[in-house]
């Protein structure tokens, strides 16, 4: 091995290491009583166990001075349903109306879309207080359906302009071409445009879910313990008598793994090369 | 402006996931001070690799190549004094056309009144001077290509290396500006390599063209002697619009002089040459039952009566395909025997699909070629001579 | 009645106006080639008459019905594009099966029909791959397949050999006509390589600037263009096109001045005399000569350009008199370039109003 590459792995070890390593701790620490965790100074080597998990999963958080319930499992249902919910009701609006911004040329089209990517620049904080009053008024407030709908403020503009850009990116010719074999704009639409931007409806979808999922504050403000993510769930850690490290630990390690799991499953429609050589070449 | 030489230059790119890849074999050739010479062939075949070699982008693996006598291999491109127009333009956004152009001279620290005439007179010549106020991200791929062309043709340097500088123009400029720009490499004596995958303009505009295949020379020559004296079948077919006629056939028995058999539907056409000079040379060379392939070049056949004169190794009669007039020529397409060839005759031939016409083969412009090895056997009945012209062998013979 | 009768048709795309007050009129199995250079509007025209762009003005009709209210999908036209437009996600088998999936033929038929198109294209052996494994000449092939399935009224080919590499385009000019007239239909065939509008069109339209300038057999257009701009663009290498005034001979005819020689015009109209107008002479009307003997005009050599089956040469002469000479065969430069001539024949030359442009009869 040249001294080259010897460099090179150092140097990618390293890096490495400095954005897994915390991963990698919280991880221990899932697997470790509180006492281990807050040893000083601290010792990678320390029986294992699993008491943190079980707690979480059981809904009865055990300490010293008594016994919290936490309904873990429900927060992380809650996570999935507004996360998942978001993000379809996105597709549904956001894809069609990407394409309509894409091919279609009409008066304050430019303005419009660059108002709608505005909503991604809005300080959440400064919506939410007068958000909070109309949400009383209508009785939105602790409702998933509350809570989806002002997520689109999040994802809305993502996928909108992620999947824009795709469409954009499939040369017209090919849907002209389409057309003229006797199909109708319908069946253009649904049978070449959503499958040659199947990459960017797939990776915008992906992507608006990581950051619907890790959402906090709106659904700290609008909602209740009933439809509470895992990111507001966490508060409960915080307890009279002392933060439970150990049990917050395990409840990140089992947050991150839905997302994971989205990852990978999405991974093989994010194809490279959309014109995937059906053009000059 | 001096003369370049490359000496047994190889270039093999290394990669960890596709091995190793044999670019550019074993090329060897010269050009004179103030010659242009065009690295010709298909994309692959190692001659965009061979202009970024001599401009330093590339490294040379083995050999040397020289710019007069000095060696350049391991200079940096900044240091060879070499003009390069690429093929991806390469001009500064920020800066105008004019001023594009006019940074190759600043170096030169020349007056300003000067620069501002030497633009413009190239500007002239490539039809830009309109735009010498634009900036380049406004401008048509075919402008952008144009400006970059000024740019590298205006720097004074020993060598000018042009990346397929006529690609993106539309036919009927590239016509003009074909003449124009000969025309100035001329006139300023440059010493000039331009690579391009289309032998018209290869034929057009070099003194000298390098015909590349698979990183393999195929022939280095005039265009007459590619033309005239192809190598091997890959030369003969890629030179001329259209390409030459290439019929396979045999040698035949024949106790008067030479006779070839030409292979199709039916019954074999008999070409004959009887004995004389010619024949007997290729009769001693030829055994009978030899695969051969014979050629000759669409202009070159005769029609209609056999003139006075002209030794004529065959006559016969084929039926008319297709006849295009083109203003200035016409190309006729014609079936003999099952075999596809083209005519061409410098005014209109009064022949529709289905029509017979009788055709010529003049001796002279036979080709006749090994059809296993594919390289050429005669030129109008002489032997092919390897001194005249190098005749390397083709990337298969190689065994690589 | 035309089959496909085009009346001023005009259409802008923002601010600029890409086609204006354009007629064309084509008569049902014709071949016409719509000649221009890059920018003209050919392909925006093409668009417009299949219907998936709609004009601000004027009208499209074929075998005399408007399409004004027909949606693309049913003007039976068909386009084969420059850039291919292959569907990537199908196979080139579902490509060309495209426009019979959507009459929706019984299977059996769709692949005898699409097997069938394959074979006179030359494509059968490549029917199950995908686009991006099919190499350029293959793609366009597969365009067309597709594009003729269906036995379209009108076939619309915007410049398809423009992406092919030069050694194919030479095969499919030769052989596209052929399987074209087995299919018996109406076709427009866009193109900017003048060589190709000769050689292919039964009458080529030269477009320029979104209009059309001339119409009519190729080799018309080639001896008489109409005006200054198609003089330029029909030919390879162009014809030249010098100012000059004709003067009356003290003998009775006309003469022209180029540079300092003054040469018998026998064409030449009478109401240009006295008048500044511009000459054309085709480049094989020039005839290069290798000595200064005889009746001639001396030249200097400046450059030679072998063009496969001529050679073209530029030369010059006193009284900045620039040509272009056209000599069948391949001739390389001599050193002697200054005992050089050339004989220039009038007959062939057209005249050339300089202010409108407007050839002179």
């Amino acid at each position: 091995m040249s001294i080259r590459s010897l460099l090179r792995a150092l140097g990618l070890l390293a890096v490495g290491l400095f954005f897994l390593f915390p991963l990698f701790w919280v991880l221990m620490m899932s697997f470790m009583t509180n006492a281990d965790i807050l040893r000083s100074p601290p010792s990678l080597i320390f029986e294992p166990t699993v008491s943190n998990y079980t707690s979480l999963l059981s809904g009865s958080l055990a300490s010293q001075v008594g016994t919290l319930n936490v309904d873990y499992v429900q927060n992380l249902m809650n996570s999935f349903i507004l996360a998942a919910g978001s993000v379809v009701l996105s597709l549904l609006l956001a894809v069609p109306a990407a394409y309509a911004f894409a091919r279609f040329r009409f008066r304050g089209g430019e303005n419009m879309a660059f108002t709608i990517l505005s909503f991604k620049f809005a300080p959440p904080l400064l919506v939410l207080i007068p958000l909070l009053g109309y949400f009383r008024q209508i009785g939105l407030t602790d409702s998933y359906i509350g809570l989806i709908w002002v997520y689109q403020l999040i994802t809305l503009p993502l996928v909108l302009w992620i999947v824009r850009g795709y469409f954009e990116d499939i040369s017209e010719d090919v849907e002209y071409a389409y057309r003229l074999d006797g199909h109708s704009w319908w069946e253009t639409f649904t049978r070449i445009a959503l499958p040659l931007a199947r990459p960017g409806i797939a990776s915008a979808g992906l992507l608006a879910f990581i950051f619907a999922w890790n959402n906090f504050i709106f659904a700290l403000v609008l909602g209740s313990s009933r439809v509470q993510p895992v990111t507001v769930g966490a508060l409960n850690f915080v307890t009279a008598s002392g933060i439970q490290y150990g049990q917050i630990a395990a409840a990140l390690v089992l947050s991150i793994l839905p997302t994971l799991a989205v990852a990978l499953y999405a991974q093989r429609f994010l194809v490279q090369g959309l014109s995937l050589g059906a053009v000059k070449g | 402006m001096s003369s370049l030489s490359i000496s047994n230059v190889n270039k093999i790119f290394r990669s960890s996931n596709r091995g190793q890849v044999h670019a550019v074999r074993d090329l060897s050739m010269r050009i004179d001070d103030g010659q242009i010479m065009a690295l010709l062939g298909s994309s692959g075949c190692g001659k965009s690799s061979t202009l970024r070699m001599i401009a330093g982008f590339e490294s040379v693996t083995s050999g040397e190549i020289r710019v007069g006598e000095k060696l350049i291999n391991r200079l940096e491109p900044a240091a060879r004094n070499v003009a390069m127009a690429f093929e991806a333009y390469a001009l500064y956004p920020p800066l105008t056309v004019e001023k594009n152009i006019a940074f190759a001279l600043l170096r030169n620290k020349e007056s300003a009144a000067v620069i501002k005439r030497k633009v413009a007179e190239i500007a002239q010549r490539l039809e830009i001077t309109d735009l010498l106020q634009r900036y380049p991200t406004g401008l048509s791929g075919g402008q952008q290509q144009r400006v970059s062309l000024a740019r590298a043709l205006i720097r004074p340097a020993d060598l000018y290396l042009l990346d397929e500088p006529m690609s993106q123009l539309e036919p009927q400029l590239r016509a003009t500006l074909r003449g124009r720009i000969k025309e100035y490499l001329v006139e300023h004596q440059l010493t000039t390599v331009f690579v391009t995958h289309d032998q018209t303009e290869a034929i057009a505009m070099a003194d000298r063209i390098a015909v590349m295949d698979g990183g393999v020379l195929q022939q280095y020559g005039t265009p007459r002697e590619l033309e005239d004296e192809p190598a091997n079948l890959f030369v003969a077919s890629f030179i001329g619009e259209p390409p030459m006629n290439l019929l396979a056939g045999s040698v035949a028995d024949s106790a008067d002089g030479l006779a070839l058999d030409i292979h199709g539907e039916g019954e074999p056409i008999r070409l004959h040459m009887p004995q004389g000079v010619h024949s007997d040379a290729m009769h001693r060379e030829l055994a009978t039952d030899r695969q051969v392939t014979v050629g000759i070049r669409a202009h070159r056949m005769l029609v209609g009566e056999q003139p006075a004169g002209a030794a004529s190794a065959g006559d016969f009669v084929a039926r008319v395909t297709s006849n295009q007039w083109l203003g200035d020529q016409s190309h006729i397409g014609l079936d003999i025997n099952g075999n596809r060839i083209f005519l061409v005759t410098e005014n209109p031939l009064d022949a529709h699909t289905g029509d017979q016409v009788r055709l010529h083969w003049p001796v002279e412009h036979l080709h006749v070629f090994d059809s296993k090895s594919t390289n050429a056997l005669f030129h109008g009945g002489v032997p092919r001579s390897s001194a005249a012209t190098r005749t390397p062998q083709t990337s298969e013979a190689l065994g690589a | 009645m035309s089959y496909l009768q085009i009346s001023n048709l005009s259409k802008s795309l923002g601010r600029a106006e890409v086609i204006r007050g354009l007629d064309l009129a084509m008569d049902h199995g014709e071949f016409l080639v719509v000649f221009g250079p890059s920018g003209c509007g050919k392909t925006t025209l093409l668009r417009l008459i299949a219907g998936v762009i709609k004009a601000d003005g004027g009208e499209v009709a074929i075998a005399g019905e408007s399409m004004a209210e027909v949606e693309p999908e049913h003007r039976g036209v068909a386009m084969a594009f420059q850039s291919f437009a292959l569907y990537p996600h199908f196979s080139a088998f579902e490509n060309i099966a495209s426009p019979l999936r959507a009459d929706g033929l019984a299977e059996r038929e769709v692949k005898q029909r699409v097997q069938e198109v394959a074979g006179m294209l030359r494509i059968t052996n490549v029917l199950d791959h995908m686009p991006k494994e099919l190499s350029n000449g293959q793609k366009q092939r597969t365009s067309l397949a597709r594009s003729l399935i269906r036995r379209p009224r009108v076939l619309l080919l915007d410049d398809p050999l423009r992406n092919v590499d030069a050694k194919l385009r030479y095969e499919m000019r030769i052989e596209l006509p052929e399987v074209l007239r087995q299919f018996e239909t109406t076709v427009l065939y866009v193109t900017q390589d003048f060589k190709e509008a000769m050689a292919l069109g039964d009458r080529v339209a030269v477009m320029l600037d979104g209009a059309i300038r001339q119409v009519d057999r190729p080799a018309n257009i080639y001896r008489r263009p109409a005006d200054l701009d198609v003089a330029r663009l029909f030919g390879d290498p162009p014809m030249n096109l010098i100012p000059t005034r004709p003067q009356r001979h003290n003998g009775g005819g006309i003469t022209v001045r180029l540079g300092e020689s003054v040469l018998d015009a026998p064409g030449c109209p009478e109401r240009l005399l006295d008048r500044e107008c511009v000459v054309g002479i085709r480049p094989e009307d020039v005839h290069f000569l290798d000595s200064r003997e005889g009746d001639c005009l001396p030249v200097r050599l400046e450059a030679v350009m072998p063009l496969n089956v001529r050679t073209a040469m530029l030369v010059t002469a006193p009284g900045a008199l620039e040509l272009t000479s056209s000599a069948w065969d391949i001739r390389e430069a001599r050193d002697e370039e200054n005992d050089t001539a050339v004989r220039i024949d009038l007959n062939g030359a057209v005249y050339f109003d300089p202010d409108s442009g407007q050839r002179v009869q």
